[in-house]
């Protein structure tokens, strides 16, 4: 186990993260550095194949996760992953090749490599929660987000596959609103925080995330929610960058900022919206974090 | 010398198919010591067993082997035509040619040549069998009956009614169980207290029947015919004798807050309570655990007000040995809880049914106390959350049930016939209402139970969609179901005023603990083990222990009144006899070579090694040594294999026989 003090990571971002989700990023990095956690960029890091891969050629998408894992091992350490599409392929490869020995052997020849089976795969929910544990994150506080009511989104990919060890419960996950709690945000219950937002239907059934997408942003709002808050690009994508459009549909009004996980903890610990990338927001956060005086 | 008959059986062709056996029987014949040896096609059947006396007989045989299935299958009927030709049953042995040859092999020549050794070894075997007489244990004529369900209720009442005394313990503090909870009951429709509570009164004024409710199994001893049960009569705080029932205690008493458990916490009660209003016995008992006088030391009302002064908060438990020769099991079942998840259990929960959370979620149990005329609402159907009428009511089956990814994967079998029932006091109840039902499919095998079902759909006008929710949310007042109609493949969603799941059955709490303590088997789910799926249905592999109702598996009223009618005619069959038979085949000590040690005593599984002192003719004790208790021998060999001095020895297995059978290969 790594010891409490010196707790460090090899980081895969995943392509959203040098794409249409560089805030998440930026606040990645900028607050585990303020939180003392390292996290080392895996070099030559490359895409898991997200969700095409493992519908067309399993081996395929079996193998570019490995590579990655075995690239990561280069830098030591569990691998810290912050999208959760890319979290769910590693995490299903890593129990995948762990119990099935003649899978192993096919990725180990087409990787020419082997595997690395020691390390773990962790969303930075995990680290957050456990590695750092939620004493320790309290800690960190400088400044409460009280006031700011917040309706967690897991979406579909955190906490699944369910025959995968998981993140949290399936069907009752805690841990997101555990960690706001810590920071001092006021959580909603509310009942779509594990439906599928659409993911990356998002540019071939456009009809089909406007839809669903549309009944999470509702129930976010009728739950009372200030904003939402993901630890997913693609979620992000959906219930952000498409909020105007999805209004337009349905002639309703949300201004819901969306946030990533990253982004409101790293309010919390005091960082400013410059390090945080609040501008790259679609729905304007700033209102809302002035009126609650998180600013 | 023994004349040793060899008898081969075809089985059909199950052996002969395989087993050259007409070769077998010339093979052997040629063995030293056999005298005779023959095959024929059904050796089982009156014919076959005709030609074994006969041959006895005739051949004037000492011995005989007949080769055929497992001993599991026939020993007994052989070893009975054995009897009845003359011979001691115990002279005659089974060779397994079926299910160790026959059915394994392909080749035949090898095959045959395996069964001339199998009989070999046998005939080398039952030379050195001895003449065994069977063993008399005497009978207690009195039985145990665990539950005061409507399994235990019948049992008690039907053992008790042949004429022998039956003590009966229930757990709680009436008798009754869950059918005393239902509204009415499926097939017909007849009210379920209507058909109970007499039986219960019939119980409490039974002459031969001794009732211990608020009772708990503390202690199993003994064996079949002879059971020391302890039973622990837990402190009611109230006077059984001294209690007139007249219930002024349960109106003074201050505390009314307690949540009750019998209307599936809907209601309220005092500290001081019945359980409900036709309970039998109709006397209170005190919630310690909720009573303020327990609690604080303050208050004691109840003892003030009672006129009989039959409060006593001193009582304390009582424990009293019973003297039975049966026990009939009947602790029912429980309803797998959706409200949390259970814990150390490999059942998972369901989280997406909201956990319990939803106030107008509730099961299919509590659904019956609603409809339940003497129920929280009088028999109104409103929602626990403002007591409105639900217009719009769904209902979830197999919740539980037959999902192997939650941790059942047996059917729960009386759900699809009380949502039918559900279905229907709805509609009676609320007429402008709608109910609908997902299913995965119906399962109505009983007498009248198709036709039932269908009257809910044709008659009652339920809807059924056939497809599983995939999880439900509480919106605004409403409850969303989103699930899926696979008959017309698309996906549903229906606003609800509330949902209610048919939850899978289970075994009650602790069933295992009981189940150890009489030293019966159970199941993975804790279900108790029956001894044969369908020629010994309610008995247990432990002797003198019977099985009825839910305790074995989910099983709805008529088949746990059948069972429980069995299981009480199992138990009057064995107290037609004054005596019991038992099979000869128990351990034995060799005294001489006994040093004591009592490793026999440790790995006895039936606790039938006691101690034995030897005695000098000056009676000074020369050593202690280990003595088998035949009556409690259960003929296991596993002192036998344990004893380091080569002390003890099985009889039917001795080493002697086991070394003459090697010797033959």
């Amino acid at each position: 186990m790594t010891s409490r003090n010196t707790l460090s990571y090899a980081y895969y971002p995943g392509c959203s993260l040098h794409a249409s989700a560089g805030e998440y990023d930026l606040s990645t990095r900028e607050l585990f550095r303020k939180l003392g956690i390292g996290l080392t960029e895996v070099p030559d890091w490359f895409c898991c194949g997200a969700t095409p891969a493992h519908n067309v050629d399993e081996l395929l998408s079996l193998s570019l996760c490995a590579k990655n894992m075995e690239l990561a091992e280069k830098v030591g350490g569990d691998l810290a992953v912050a999208c959760a599409a890319c979290f769910s392929r590693l995490k299903t490869t890593q129990h995948v090749l762990s119990e099935n020995d003649v899978k192993r052997k096919q990725v180990e020849k087409a990787i020419d490599a082997p595997v690395p089976m020691k390390g773990n795969v962790k969303h930075l929910l995990d680290i957050l929660a456990r590695d750092l544990g939620l004493d320790r994150l309290k800690q960190a506080v400088t400044k409460p987000l009280a006031g700011l009511k917040v309706a967690c989104y897991y979406g579909c990919l955190l906490t699944r596959p369910t025959d995968v060890p998981n993140l949290d419960c399936v069907e009752a996950p805690t841990i997101m609103e555990d960690v706001l709690k810590a920071v001092g945000a006021e959580t909603v219950a509310w009942s779509h925080r594990l439906e599928c937002c659409g993911a990356n239907f998002t540019l071939s059934r456009p009809g089909v995330v406007i839809q669903l997408s549309h009944a999470i942003l509702d129930s976010a709002k009728e739950a009372g929610a200030d904003c939402i808050m993901v630890a997913c690009p693609l979620c992000h994508g959906n219930l952000d960058i498409r909020q105007e459009e999805i209004e337009g549909v349905y002639d309703t009004r949300y201004a819901m900022p969306v946030f990533y996980i990253t982004q409101l903890v790293g309010l919390a610990t005091g960082l400013g919206a410059d390090k945080l990338g609040l501008d790259a927001l679609i729905v304007n956060p700033m209102p809302l974090l002035k009126e609650k005086q998180l600013l | 010398m023994s004349r040793i008959g060899v008898f081969i059986c075809h089985c059909g062709e199950n052996i002969s198919r395989t087993v050259d056996v007409e070769r077998v029987a010339a093979q052997v014949g040629t063995l030293p010591g056999v005298a005779f040896s023959t095959d024929y096609k059904y050796m089982c059947s009156d014919p076959g067993q005709g030609l074994l006396k006969k041959a006895i007989q005739e051949q004037r045989l000492s011995h005989v082997v007949v080769a055929a299935c497992s001993p599991r299958m026939h020993e007994k009927t052989f070893r009975k035509a054995v009897e009845s030709a003359g011979l001691n049953p115990f002279l005659c042995e089974m060779a397994n040619i079926r299910e160790h040859c026959s059915w394994v092999h392909e080749d035949r020549d090898e095959a045959t040549a395996k069964a001339i050794e199998i009989v070999g070894m046998m005939v080398e075997r039952v030379k050195k069998n001895r003449v065994l007489p069977t063993i008399t244990v005497p009978v207690t004529k009195r039985s145990l009956v665990i539950g005061g369900g409507i399994a235990g209720i019948q049992a008690a009442l039907d053992i008790a009614d042949a004429g022998h005394e039956v003590v009966l313990v229930e757990r709680e503090p009436s008798i009754g169980g869950h059918m005393a909870q239902l509204s009415e009951t499926f097939p017909t429709l007849d009210c379920s207290q209507c058909i109970m509570t007499p039986k219960m009164v019939d119980v409490a004024n039974h002459p031969k029947i001794t009732l211990y409710t608020y009772a708990e199994i503390e202690q199993v001893e003994g064996y079949i015919g002879n059971f020391q049960v302890t039973v622990r009569r837990k402190a009611r705080s109230v006077d059984e004798d001294k209690c007139t029932g007249c219930g002024i205690c349960m109106t003074k008493c201050p505390q009314k807050k307690i949540p009750n458990t019998f209307d599936r916490n809907l209601g309220m009660r005092p500290a001081i309570y019945v359980p409900f209003p036709q309970a039998v016995p109709n006397t209170p008992v005190i919630d310690r655990e909720n009573c303020t006088k327990f609690k604080t030391g303050k208050c004691g009302v109840c003892q003030k007000v009672c006129g009989p002064g039959a409060v006593d908060y001193e009582q304390e438990d009582r424990l009293i040995v019973e003297p039975v020769g049966a026990i009939v099991v009947a602790t029912g079942f429980d309803l797998y809880s959706i409200e949390e998840k259970p814990k150390g259990s490999a059942i998972k929960g369901y989280g997406e049914f909201g956990h319990g959370k939803i106030p107008d979620v509730i099961d299919g149990m509590t659904f019956e106390r609603l409809a339940s005329a003497s129920g929280p609402t009088g028999g109104k159907i409103l929602r626990p959350s403002d007591g409105r009428e639900p217009k719009q009511i769904v209902f979830i089956q197999c919740v539980g049930s037959r999902a192997r990814e939650k941790g059942i994967s047996y059917c729960s079998k009386i759900c699809c016939m009380y949502t039918a029932k559900h279905t229907m006091l709805y509609h009676h109840k609320v007429h402008d209402g709608q109910a609908y039902v997902f299913f995965m499919d119906a399962r109505t095998p009983g007498k009248s139970y198709d036709e039932f079902w269908r009257r809910s759909i044709e008659e009652e006008e339920a809807v059924y969609i056939r497809g599983m929710v995939s999880r439900l949310y509480q919106k605004g007042d409403k409850i969303v179901v989103m699930g899926s109609d696979i008959a017309v493949g698309v996906q549903v969603e229906i606003e609800a005023d509330m949902v209610v799941l048919a939850t899978a059955v289970q075994p009650q709490k602790g069933a295992d603990t009981l189940a150890q303590k009489l030293g019966i088997s159970y199941d993975k789910y804790h279900f108790y083990s029956e001894a044969h799926a369908k020629l010994r249905p309610v008995e247990c592999a432990t002797a003198g222990i019977y099985l009825a109702g839910a305790c074995q598996g989910p099983k709805d009223i008529p088949d746990t009144v059948s069972q429980a009618s069995a299981a009480a005619a199992k138990v009057m069959t064995l107290f037609a006899k004054d005596k019991l038979e038992r099979e000869p085949i128990v351990a034995r000590v060799r005294e001489a070579g006994c040093v004591g040690c009592f490793y026999c005593q440790k790995v006895c599984p039936y606790g039938a090694v006691e101690e034995k002192e030897i005695r000098d003719r000056q009676g000074n004790l020369v050593k202690v040594v280990a003595y088998v208790n035949p009556g409690v021998c259960g003929g296991c060999g596993t002192c036998q294999a344990t004893c380091p001095s080569k002390s003890v020895e099985l009889d039917g297995y001795t080493d002697e026989q086991i070394v003459a059978m090697i010797e033959a290969l």
